[in-house]
């Protein structure tokens, strides 16, 4: 769809991704900021960059979010044991 | 970056020296960790395709956990393989979830892009299909009649900045991957790079676009007030 695409590019085009780090950057970061994440730390304030780049990148987002709700699911697991 | 304190309560887990001992140990005391870490993986791999996946909720439990035994003795290997990457700077077993996290949805996006070709982009339609180019945008985009021009006159530049700012891989990366959404791990498959090279080159490519538009005299803070419903 002509607009959506249009749109897509424009938004694209403003997201400051220059602000944000790599993949790889992130990914070596996903470990500590999802436990961090799971106590209910704002990620944004601890490691701005990688939080910044999950933002923006979809595949990271996923994967981070994945790791978050896996931990959070095992905490209640252990806590009610 | 130990900063948070909450809940997490892991009295009888192994510490991160008592993993990797083991998992560095003679098999009688590697093949318990490993039973360990394969259960512990599964469990959270489980967890993930049956709660929070969707798209595979038309799968029996049964099939999600043949599905999540599978991935966890790959996840497995993985961790096996990389090992010694392990900073020590989380617990052991967050680390190893994080591999085992990639290791599924990679598995995912493979199965549900499992036909996705570079060239059926092309082959489907332009970056900004001709409707959006050759017709009024009141269409597409319902704009008001005195900016109707203006849009037009816009989208046929940012068109022609496409094919004269980007190269061809370029243009490629940033039509699949922000335009059309498919995941940078199955594009960077398809192109024969890697992730995180595939992000620069996105990355790259929208530095060039915009600012050959701005020498166009298109600012984004222009173009996303002329396109705003």
């Amino acid at each position: 769809m002509p607009s959506d695409r249009l749109k897509k590019l424009i938004d694209c085009l403003h997201d400051n991704h220059d602000a944000g780090c790599d993949c790889a950057a992130a990914y070596k970061e996903f470990e500590c900021l999802a436990e961090q994440a799971v106590r209910g730390v704002d990620i944004h304030e601890l490691l701005p960059r990688v939080a910044l780049h999950l933002d923006l990148c979809s595949d990271c987002r996923e994967e981070f979010e994945a790791l978050v709700s896996i931990l959070g699911e095992d905490n209640e697991h252990r806590v009610n044991e | 970056m130990r900063t948070g304190s909450g809940p997490i309560n892991y009295m009888s887990e192994r510490t991160n020296q008592e993993w990797l001992d083991a998992l560095h140990g003679p098999p009688t005391i590697q093949e318990p960790a490993l039973q360990e870490l394969t259960e512990r993986l599964q469990r959270g791999i489980f967890y993930y395709l049956s709660r929070e996946r969707s798209d595979l909720s038309h799968l029996a439990v049964q099939d999600i956990s043949q599905m999540a035994e599978d991935l966890a003795q790959d996840a497995v290997l993985r961790v096996l393989e990389n090992l010694d990457s392990f900073r020590g700077d989380s617990r052991f077993t967050t680390w190893a979830t994080k591999i085992a996290v990639r290791v599924a949805i990679s598995e995912m996006r493979r199965a549900r892009y499992r036909d996705f070709r570079l060239d059926d982009l092309t082959a489907d339609d332009e970056l900004l299909p001709l409707d959006a180019l050759n017709t009024s945008s009141t269409q597409s985009l319902s704009p008001t009649p005195e900016n109707a021009a203006e849009r037009d006159d816009v989208i046929k530049k940012i068109d022609a900045a496409l094919k004269e700012a980007l190269t061809e891989r370029q243009y490629q990366a940033l039509d699949a991957v922000v335009l059309r959404g498919v995941p940078l791990e199955i594009v960077a498959e398809r192109m024969d790079t890697n992730r995180n090279a595939l992000y620069k080159l996105v990355h790259d490519a929208r530095q060039k676009l915009r600012t050959h538009l701005e020498t166009q005299g298109l600012s984004i803070d222009y173009m996303l007030d002329l396109f705003q419903d």
